[in-house]
């Protein structure tokens, strides 16, 4: 008995072996190192001879930096809370629309599903150069086709306006990330029994109370999941804001990511960009544990 | 009761029309990047249309991009062959085992889809320069299989959890070692879900800019999104070719996605509904 527990035990370390030799050499290691790095003034120029030993010196500067809490509000409310809480409402009234009896009537369900799938799948990259072209000032086809119906005299610099960057940034986010909320909506809404709303049709509820009281609850779990993980990997997004404004005009669309990447390889203070990677480190950090307790556990029950 | 007619003739149409608005907004984007890439540039600008051609693909194959589309291929199927074969090994010890630390270790894994790449950017940036690893493939393809693995492990035990336990216990006693197990009775149950599990890795591997934009510089090492990009900031006349260059990036992606979205989006569906 003994023997087989140990050979059980040296079973599953083999197992778990590889892949934590990996996550321990591209997460852990890495993440220690730049807490270390943090705390020096380390230097991309001076990257041989290391940086020196300065304690909390890089936090200090960087808490008393106004400049950090406009990235801190450009990346919770702007780039987050806008953008998610679009995709939640528009997926939410895609999702009833391609459920509704008219759209199932003419048998046009399948063909949305797969026309949504183009957007979910083009690559972040290419979906942000095409929207670069389409909203471009000079000859964007957005721009030609308001000055041709009229609405506007002069071009609009998209991503040079301050009045209008983010909601240019945004609308390049929801078009490329709203067809994976639509679906997944979808699929709940799907798997919603059809007696339920044929018997409060008979009851006589309308189409308001019949999503007040039968169909938000019946999606509330979904859209609790959807709303979380879209939050997690939208704050951390380098992407969108790099390719489209590289933070600009000036710093005004600055966020964590693209701070923490401009500090490191625009402006080479490599100790203080890892101040602010420590930062976001700590937020993930309290992201994992509300993944973990709301969304990971409903999974993996038997596990967790 | 015309006037009711009347009325949901007229709900028809707003519901229809509503529709229309959707797959304007998700299409036109997209057709408009294999439309463009098949125009010449004289015809775009003077808004005519002359016919299609396809001199925009072979002028952009004959430009280096051959180059980044052989890197993104060689990149992603390494990293994806790293990152499932770790991960089928390490899905089915966390479905099928007891052991100390087993939440904790699980836990940590999984964790691991929240964790922002920016973070490792100037660490390994720093690594990888002293060890010699900037503009390398072995660097780029560790680095691609590490971020693919926690959503695989996810995905894997998942698909582990809907086969029951009983097939691979049995098995066990017929007196087949574990490995034996593994391989001749477990990975072929899995293997639907290892399918969609290195589908998902290949296509996030292939769209993949931040760590590629920090660890590769050389023009010979750069992979598509990173090429394509680089392409684009040139030469921002070029619109015909930049077009076609976002075709080829694109059109695998869509081919591969295809059979996976509705896994996927069932899948995030069910997980949220199960109690």
């Amino acid at each position: 008995m003994g023997h087989r527990m140990k050979g059980e035990r040296r079973f599953v370390v083999t197992m778990l072996a590889p892949i934590f030799l990996i996550l321990i050499c591209f997460y852990l290691y890495p993440t220690a190192f730049n807490f270390y790095n943090s705390l020096t003034d380390l230097s991309l120029l001076g990257l041989r001879r290391g940086g020196s030993f300065i304690g909390l010196g890089n936090y200090v500067k960087l808490l008393a930096s106004a400049d950090f809490y406009r990235v801190l509000w450009n990346t919770a409310i702007w780039l987050t809370a806008v953008s998610v809480a679009l995709r939640v409402v528009l997926g939410f009234g895609v999702a009833l629309l391609l459920n509704s009896e008219t759209v199932r009537q003419y048998r046009l369900v399948t063909l949305s599903r797969l026309i949504l799938l183009v957007p979910w799948a083009t690559p972040p990259v290419v979906a942000v150069i095409v929207f670069r072209w389409l909203l471009d000032q000079r000859l964007g086809v957005v721009n030609r086709m308001l000055m041709g119906l009229g609405i506007i005299d002069l071009p609009i610099a998209f991503f040079g306006d301050v009045h209008w960057v983010w909601p240019s940034v945004i609308t390049i986010i929801v078009w490329n990330t709203l067809p994976m909320v639509s679906l997944t909506f979808l699929a709940a809404l799907q798997s919603l029994p059809e007696e339920l709303i044929e018997a409060a049709k008979v009851d006589g509820a309308t189409g308001a109370q019949r999503i007040r009281h039968i169909i938000l609850p019946h999606l509330r779990p979904t859209i609790i999941v959807i709303t979380l993980l879209s939050t997690f990997w939208t704050f951390n997004n380098f992407l969108y804001v790099w390719l489209t404004t590289g933070g600009g005009p000036g710093s005004y669309t600055n966020v964590i990511a693209t701070d923490i990447y401009i500090k490191a390889f625009i402006e080479y203070h490599l100790g203080f960009s890892s101040a602010i990677g420590v930062f976001a480190a700590l937020l993930m950090a309290a992201f994992a544990l509300v993944y973990l307790r709301v969304v990971a556990r409903r999974e993996f029950q038997e596990i967790l | 009761m015309s006037s009711s007619r009347f009325q949901r003739g007229i709900g028809t149409l707003l519901v229809l029309a509503a529709l229309g608005i959707v797959w304007a907004f998700m299409l036109y984007p997209a057709a408009w990047i294999f439309y463009s890439s098949l125009q010449t540039n004289e015809a775009l600008f003077s808004g005519t249309f002359a016919g299609f051609t396809f001199a925009n693909y072979i002028k952009i194959f004959n430009s280096g991009f051959r180059v980044f589309l052989f890197n993104s291929l060689v990149i992603c199927t390494a990293a994806v062959l790293i990152s499932t074969f770790v991960s089928v090994l390490a899905a089915y010890v966390f479905s099928r085992k007891q052991f100390r630390f087993r939440r904790l270790l699980f836990s940590s894994v999984l964790s691991g889809q929240l964790f922002p790449w920016i973070i490792l950017v100037t660490p390994l940036f720093i690594l990888f320069s002293r060890m010699g690893l900037l503009n390398s493939y072995p660097g780029i393809i560790f680095c691609y299989g590490a971020i693919a693995i926690p959503f695989s492990v996810y995905l894997l035990v998942g698909y582990l959890e809907t086969i029951p336990h009983s097939l691979d216990e049995a098995a066990r006693i017929d007196g087949a070692t574990q490995y034996q197990v593994i391989w001749k009775i477990v990975f072929p149950i899995m293997l639907p879900g290892i399918v969609a599990t290195t589908t998902y890795a290949f296509l996030l591997c292939w769209s993949e800019y931040l760590l590629a934009l920090a660890f590769l510089s050389d023009e010979g090492m750069k992979t598509l999104p990173l090429g394509l990009y680089s392409f684009f900031g040139q030469d921002a006349a070029d619109w015909g070719a930049i077009m076609a260059g976002s075709a080829v990036t694109t059109l695998p992606t869509l081919v591969l996605f295809l059979p996976l979205q509705r896994r996927l989006a069932s899948g995030l569906a069910a997980g949220a509904v199960k109690q």
